[in-house]
This record gives structure tokens, sequence and C-alpha cells, in this order.
């Protein structure tokens, strides 16, 4: 076998088939997206100026900055136990890290349902002692979202710190109290920053996730905090707009595409000096 | 903190977090027990009905093995086409190869819902032309699967493969060994974990894909995670509580076993060196 | 010169009962290597003669194992011509060349055992059942790894680990046993075994071996002829002795083991060879050649000392540091005109009362002298 058959049988199957199912139907797509219904760029046009789609791409931005947010925080505390914690520590939450990670994502939403919703068992309990009397709304708006959306991105959170924890150098720890500072000194000015490229990885890779998200925004939102990838399920199979739905999805994925060199530069520290 | 462990305030921050993240994993056991037809909490009578309804309505039980040959079809497919893609990456080093491995992984970084337009996009398409491999036909939904868990394999395969000496290859080459006595004497049985790893996680990853599914079936092809998705858009059935429930106990058990094996294994290993 | 040494060479181990009549003889033509604008080699020729046991010696980054590599066919030479027994094969891959190949570090199949290891070769050749089970036992009694034959490579040490990638690499009789650096991760000892054990394998097999090492002594120890690197090029290429002794450049000479130069001036040929002057005195080499440079050199184990000038070559020094080493002592000397001079003088021979400040007079015979 001459190099280039050898390339050619062992990496030609795996590029000839996402090239075939993937590159090519997303060029069909971006047609789509400048033909649907009819040629030209109005349909971008429509996607950043229409003001409903622009309250859907800021509603989308602003949950997922939330759940970029309280995912990462949560993350954090739950890493540092998980790596630095007792046995015991660590034990108990890798179990509560992993059982949830291993659950489907629709599992996990109708769990909020069942603890959340009006006849929920939040609410039930809350009304049996008298705490209540009309039942709160917890799902099905905003709040229901970021919940389920958190509760489904901490366990991606948690490995890229868990990895910057790992490789933390141990001595520049000690140096720090051996110079006399407090543990909550050495918390904040040495081990936070030392595994803030840590944080900021996480951060994007929840981000980016959140994005693209569909499922719980669409169960917990109920049709009424609408995000933008339900939008483009909405725009394909509801109310007709291929046009439309490709044009919301190629922008995603330009803005998603930014955001994932920003990683590599993230995670790949260009000279350490 | 230094050498030592976390503080207090950490800790008590992760067990909040450890109980939000078990909370509505167990708030489904109660609400799989209601007597009632909708959403609710038991109170007084809990019932077995849901429970019954997962035997008794067919449905349940097709989508279950619906799902199983969709898993094992998409999962051998993926776990295949990237055990020779990364075999190519790591024994040819090609030129681009970051390139290459860009195109590998593509589906695994979009945003989901674009390559679930894109799939749909694709079996639609394929529609046009035949009707085996197709919009909401059991290969069309195993293709879309495929392609979506393919990367998955690649950075399981990839990250085994980083661990194998280099040099033992070189040596098989250096005796004259050809490519494919390399691969199926040398390489093969030293990252046969990863490669069995990559089919089990492509198959869960199979096994629960929904974004996907959505978009590229309608009527003909209910996997189990389409079946619990119909039964939670609009008047949530208590039977999918019942199934979750199911479901959680098959993954608890699973993780706890696996656990406890791994704990047994240390102790006798720590045993072992004392 | 190389027909005289393959004579010489296969001399020694005709008529033995492991004679390797595939022993082949390499030659490289020009071969040079470039990664992106830098050379790692730079127009390397020499020829291997079959059944040479060839050293390739350099400091670290020098180009041996880019050169080892580009012979076994792992790497493609940027420029040049590869040739095996006369056939041009510069274009030849790996698998085909089939040289045996001994890596640092070892490179065993952890999945096999020690028996399985060393039939993985010949089972690649498609030799009969039978033929494969001989050669194995055979080969696992020749390197002394008798009753670990069913072991993995994780139950073994280092050195008998090392003694199995041996067997491997030899078991199909290669044309050629390349060696990179393959006593490195061993201690001093074993080393030195392993050391008798491949001048050992060598003798038997009559295989072409080249073995790669950045430690002189192994260098000038095991082998045949000696090819010095430095930089991508070859600095010289010779019997271990005469790269010693008649080093062919500054290099050469200060990378193998210590030595003494002097720039002379007024140098000039005459008929014993030539002469010149240092600091005040006559001094003279029996070799003329490269006596323009003025730079004599000299070895520290043929200088020798006394407390008034001697008849001959000699200068006067005062006496920097005694370093006791055990069987040697160590003097670091500085001549009147501020040139560093090394000595080794066994211990046991040591003049008495040599102190630190002292002056006194370093000799050494005419013909251990020599111009870079
Ligand atoms: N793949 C490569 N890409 C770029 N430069 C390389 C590559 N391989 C080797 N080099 C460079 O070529 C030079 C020679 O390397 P080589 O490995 O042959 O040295 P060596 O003599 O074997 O050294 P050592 O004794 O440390 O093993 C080095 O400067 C090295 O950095
Ligand atoms: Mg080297």
């Amino acid at each position: 076998m001459s190099n280039a058959t050898r390339t050619f049988v062992l990496l030609g199957p795996l590029l000839a088939f996402i090239g075939l199912t993937y590159l090519v139907p997303f060029l069909g797509v971006m047609r789509w997206s400048v033909t649907l219904p009819e040629p030209g760029l109005g349909q971008y046009q429509a996607a950043l100026s229409d003001p409903l789609i622009l309250s859907v791409l800021v509603r989308t931005l602003r949950i997922c900055t939330l759940v970029t947010l309280f995912s990462v925080l949560a993350a954090y505390a739950v890493t540092l136990i998980w790596v630095r914690g007792s046995p015991a520590q660590r034990l108990a939450i890798e179990l509560c890290i992993l059982i949830p990670f291993w659950i489907s994502v629709l599992t996990r939403a109708f769990g909020w349902l069942a603890l959340l919703s009006n006849r929920g068992i939040l609410n039930e309990w809350l009304q049996s002692l008298g705490i209540l009397s009309e039942p709160l709304t917890l799902v099905r708006n905003e709040f229901g979202v970021i919940v389920g959306m958190t509760h489904y991105l901490i366990p991606f959170a948690v490995f890229p710190l868990a990895s910057a924890m790992r490789n933390l150098d141990e001595r520049a720890l000690m140096a720090a109290r051996g110079m006399g500072a407090s543990r909550a000194r050495v918390f904040r000015n040495v081990f936070v920053p030392m595994t803030a490229a840590g944080i900021l990885g996480a951060a994007l890779v929840v981000f980016v996730f959140a994005l693209g998200f569909f499922v719980t925004p669409a169960i917990l939102g109920g049709g009424r905090s609408v995000m933008v990838a339900e939008l483009i399920y909405l725009y394909i199979f509801q109310i007709p707009n291929w046009g439309l739905a490709a044009a919301v999805s190629v922008i995603l994925m330009v803005a998603v595409g930014v955001l994932l060199a920003l990683l590599m530069r993230v995670m790949r520290p260009p000279v350490p000096r | 903190m230094s050498g030592g462990r976390p503080g207090r305030l950490a800790a008590l921050i992760a067990a909040l977090v450890a109980v939000f993240l078990l909370m509505p994993l167990i708030a489904v056991i109660p609400v799989s027990f209601t007597p009632n037809r909708y959403l609710s909490v038991p109170s007084g009578a809990w019932s077995l009905r849901h429970y019954r309804d997962l035997i008794t309505n067919p449905g349940w039980g097709q989508a279950v093995w619906l799902s199983i040959r969709i898993g094992l079809l998409s999962s051998v497919v993926a776990t295949t086409l990237a055990l020779f893609f990364s075999l190519g990456i790591w024994m040819l080093r090609p030129r681009f190869a970051t390139v290459l491995m860009g195109i590998a992984l593509l589906p695994m970084v979009a945003p989901p819902v674009v390559s679930a337009l894109t799939l749909y996009f694709l079996l639609v398409s394929l529609s046009q032309f035949n009707s085996v491999v197709a919009y909401d036909t059991l290969p069309g939904v195993a293709l879309a699967h495929a392609v979506m868990i393919a990367p998955f394999a690649v950075v399981l395969i990839t990250v085994a493969l980083a661990q194998v000496d280099r040099r033992i290859d070189l040596a098989a080459r250096a005796m004259g060994a050809g490519v494919l006595t390399r691969v199926t004497r040398v390489i093969l049985p030293n990252i046969r974990f990863g490669v069995l790893t990559a089919f089990f996680l492509t198959f869960v990853l199979s096994w629960e894909e929904i974004g996907v599914t959505i978009f590229v079936t309608s009527v003909n092809v209910i996997t189990l995670p389409r079946m619990m998705w119909m039964g939670l858009r609009d008047n949530i059935d208590p039977a999918i509580a019942a199934i979750s429930v199911v479901l959680i106990v098959i993954v608890v058990t699973v993780i706890l076993a696996k656990t406890a094996v791994q704990i047994l294994q240390r102790r006798r290993s720590a045993r072992k060196t004392a | 010169m190389v027909a005289s040494l393959d004579l010489t060479l296969s001399g020694s181990w005709k008529g033995r009962g492991l004679q390797n009549i595939k022993a082949a003889e390499i030659g490289a033509e020009g071969i040079g290597k470039r990664f992106g604008s830098f050379a790692a080699l730079d127009d390397i020729s020499l020829t291997i003669g079959r059944g040479e046991f060839l050293t390739l010696l350099g400091p670290s980054g020098s180009g041996k194992t880019t050169f080892l590599m580009i012979l076994a066919g792992f790497e493609p030479a940027t420029f040049g011509r590869l040739t095996l027994d006369g056939r041009d094969v510069t274009k030849m891959p790996a698998e085909e060349r089939a040289f045996g190949m001994v890596f640092q570090g070892y490179a065993l199949f952890p999945h096999m055992t020690v028996e399985q290891n060393i039939a993985f070769p010949l089972k690649v050749q498609r030799r009969s059942a039978a033929e494969v089970r001989r050669r194995v036992a055979e080969m696992v009694e020749m390197v002394g790894l008798g009753g670990h034959g069913h072991k993995r490579p994780a139950g073994l040490s280092g050195g008998q680990q090392q003694r199995v990638a041996l067997a491997r690499a030899l078991a199909y009789e290669p044309p050629v046993l390349l060696l990179d650096e393959p006593f490195s991760a061993l201690d001093k000892n074993l080393r030195g075994q392993m050391q008798d054990e491949v001048r050992r394998l060598h003798r038997e097999t009559g295989t072409t071996f080249v073995f790669v090492t950045h430690d002189q002594s192994e260098a000038l120890a095991l082998s045949s002829r000696v090819a010095i690197f430095d930089h991508g090029k070859l600095q010289q290429l010779a019997s271990p002795q005469e790269v010693y002794e008649r080093p062919a450049n500054r290099f050469v000479a200060e990378f193998l083991g210590d030595i003494n130069i002097l720039p002379l001036t007024d140098v000039a040929p005459d008929a014993a060879g030539a002469c010149g002057r240092f600091e005040g005195g006559v001094i003279r080499a029996a070799a003329g050649a490269g006596c323009v440079s003025g730079l004599l050199a000299v070895r520290p184990e043929y200088m020798r000392l006394s407390e008034a000038a001697p008849d001959g070559n000699a200068v006067c020094a005062r006496i920097d540091e005694v370093i006791y080493l055990g069987a040697e002592t160590r003097l670091e000397l500085r001549t009147r005109g501020g040139i560093a001079l090394t000595l080794s003088v066994a211990t046991a021979a040591l003049p008495q009362g040599l102190r630190q400040g002292a002056e006194i007079w370093a000799g050494w015979p005419e013909e251990q002298g020599f111009f870079l």
C-alpha cells in the first residue's frame, strides 16, 4: 500500500461521511437562508431587525449569561471539594456529578417539572403548610429555564475546572501560606487567579452549549420564554419559514465559531512566559 | 487551603449544589406513584398504575426496542469510522492534522440546533431519492445519530492512542510489519479498552439523543426519548415519571456498582503493596 | 579502505554457527535533512561495511537519531542517496528494509509475552510454526532469559527488557541492526553488562550494527569505527584509537576526553615533524601535519610531572588545584602565560609534596603531541 492509499483508506471514510452528511447539508442550509422564499439577504435583514426575533436574541443572551454565571459558580465550589476534599467528600461529590450527568436531559427536565410546577412537590408542600394560598409559578417561565439549564450544565463546567485545579502547582500555595497569608487570602489572591484559565474555559464551554440548547428551554419555558434554538424549531415546524430558520442558524453558527476560536486561545495560551 | 482541605464554607456551598443536582431526580419518585392522570403528588393513596402502563402500553416497549436498534447501528458505524480516522491521524501524522480533526469534531462543537437543522435538511433531501435512508425512517435516524456521536468516538479513541508508545509501532515497522499487522497485532490490543468505551458511550449518547431526533422524525420512528418528549410537551403524562424512575434506577445501579468495584480493587491493591 | 575493512571483519566471524549471511553494506551519499529551514543533517557521506560495528557519537541535538531514522526508513532524507549492497534504497519504506531496531526505552509490545515479542518478526515473515518455535527458544537462550519466556514486559527488570528487545530485533536475522541509545536508561553496572552482551551478539551474529550513543567510553569500547557528529555534520569517521589519538579537528579532540591545547608560535615543519616556541621554550612534535594552526594538543594522561625541567618537551606551570578521584588524581595547572592545563596522574605514582601554588614541570613524549 502506498502512503496515499493508506491515507485515503484510513482518513477517507470519516471525512467523506462528515463531508457528505454535515458539511454539504450545511451548505444547503446556507443556501436556504439566501434563496427562501426569494434570493437575497432579506432573511438576514429580517433576522436582525424584526423586533420579535431581536427580543428572542436578547433573551437568549440574558439567559445564557445568567446560566453561565450560576453554573460556573456552583461548579467551582463542587470542584473544589471534588479535587481537594477528604476521600469521603470526594466520593460523595463524584456521585452527585456523575449520576445527573448520565441521566437523560428529558428526565432531568421532567424532574424540575415534578418539583416546581403548580401541582408539583414544592407548591403542594408550601400550600399544605399554609405558607401559600395560591401556587407560585416557577416553571413555564424564564426562572424555570434558568434553573433547568443551570442544572444541566453544571457537570460540563466541572470538568475543565477540575483539570485546572489538578494541574495547579501546590508549591505556590504552600509558599503563600509560608509567607503568612491567611487561608481566605491564599484562596482569593493565589488559588482563584491560578485557576483563572479554567474558569474562563468552563464559562465559554457552558455559554456555547447554552446558546444552541433546545430541549430544556422548550420543556421548562413552556413556549413562553422562547430562546433562539426553539425559535428555529418553530420556524421549521410551526410557522414554516425555512429561510428565516436557516438564516438564524447561520448567525448562531458564526457566533459559536467566534466563541470557540476564543476558547482555543484561552485553553492554549500563546507562549507561557 | 495550601495542601490542606478546603474550608467549611466551600463544603457547605458544595453540599447545597449537590442537593440541587440530586433534587429533581428524587422528586420524580413520588410523582411516579400518583393515582391521577395528570402530574401531581400522591396524597394518601399511592398507585402503581403508571408502572403498569409501561408494560401494558406496547408503545413503550416498541420505543425501547427501536432505541436499542438505532443505538447499536449508529454506534457501530460511528465507532468504526472513528477508529479508522483516529488510527490514520496517529499512524500517518498527516499535514493539516488539526484541520482534519476540526472537521471530524464539527458536529460535536456546533450548536445542537444547527446540527439538527442540517441533518433535517440532509434527510429531507435524501427522501427525494429513496425511501430507506430518509426522513422519519430507522436508517435515517441512525444515520443522523451516527453523525452526532462519531466525534465523541474520535475523541475517546484519540485519547487512548495518545497513551500508546509510538515506538512500539516503529519497532513493528522496522521488523517488516505492514499496516494491517501493525493495526491488528500491535495497536488494537493496546487500545481495545478505549474502543470499547467509545462504543459504549456512543451507544448511550444515541439512546438519549433527542435534539436531533425531534427534527428528523414525525410519526413512524418513535424512539424512547421521542416518546418521553411527546408526553412532556403539552399535557404531562405521569407515565414519564415511571419511565424516568426506571432509567434513574438503572444509571444509579451501574454507577454505584462501578464505584464499589473500583473501591474494592483499590483496597485490594493497597493491601498487596502493604 | 572499505574493502580491506570488510575482509578483516568478515574474517573475524567466518565459520561460526550463527553467522549472518545477510549482513549488508550500507552506503550514504550526501545525505541531508532539513526541518523547515533548519539543517539537522548536512551532506553526510559514509560507507558502513558488511558486519561492521559502527557507532554514531555526538552531543545532544547533533543529528544522530535523525540519521538513524533515515537509515531505518522512518524519515525521508531531504537530499542524498542511500544504498544497500549497492542497490538504491532511498525511497524504500521502513517495512521493506526490515532493519532490526532497538530503541531507547525498549519499545516492547506490552500485551505480548517475551516469547510472543520475539516471535513477532518471525510471524510477520511467515516462517513455519516449527521454525518460529525453534528460533524463539534459541534467542531466549542466547540472551540468557531462560525461564522468563512467559512473562510480560511489565514483569521484567530494565536489563531483562533490554535483552528481550535485542533478541526480538535479532530473531529474524536482519541485514542491519540499528540501536538508538539502548542503554541510556540503565544504571552503570547494568550498562557494562549489556555492552558485553551487545559485543558478544555482534560477534556471534555477524550482523552490521549501527549504534547511537552520546557516551564516549561506550563508543570507544564497542565499535570497529566511530562516526562523530556535530551540528548535523560528520566530523570524523575512523577507528576508536584513531579518533582518540589523532582527532581530525578541535571539536573531536575536545569532545573525546580531556585535552591540553598549547598555542605555539614560530611553527615550522622540519625533518622529524615540526617544532615551535611556547613561553620561551622549544616544543617538538613527531608529526607535522596541520602545524599551520600552531595549536598543539596533548592528552593529559601522557603528561608527566617533574620538579626540574626534564629533557625534551616540557612546560612550567603552577598548581591551581589537586582533585582526588580515587585511583587517579587530577591536577589543574596554569602556565606562566595563563594557559590552563589538566593532568591525570595515577594516585599511586603521585610525587610527594604537591601543594597548591607550587611550580612544577609537565613533560610529554614528542610522538604524543599532535597539531589540530
Ligand atoms: N521532527 C523534527 N522537527 C524539527 N526539528 C527536529 C525534528 N527532529 C529532530 N529535530 C532537530 O534536529 C536536530 C537533531 O536531532 P536528533 O534527534 O537527531 O539529535 P540527537 O543527536 O539524536 O540528539 P540526542 O543525543 O539528544 O538524542 C535537533 O536540533 C532537533 O531539535
Ligand atoms: Mg537521539
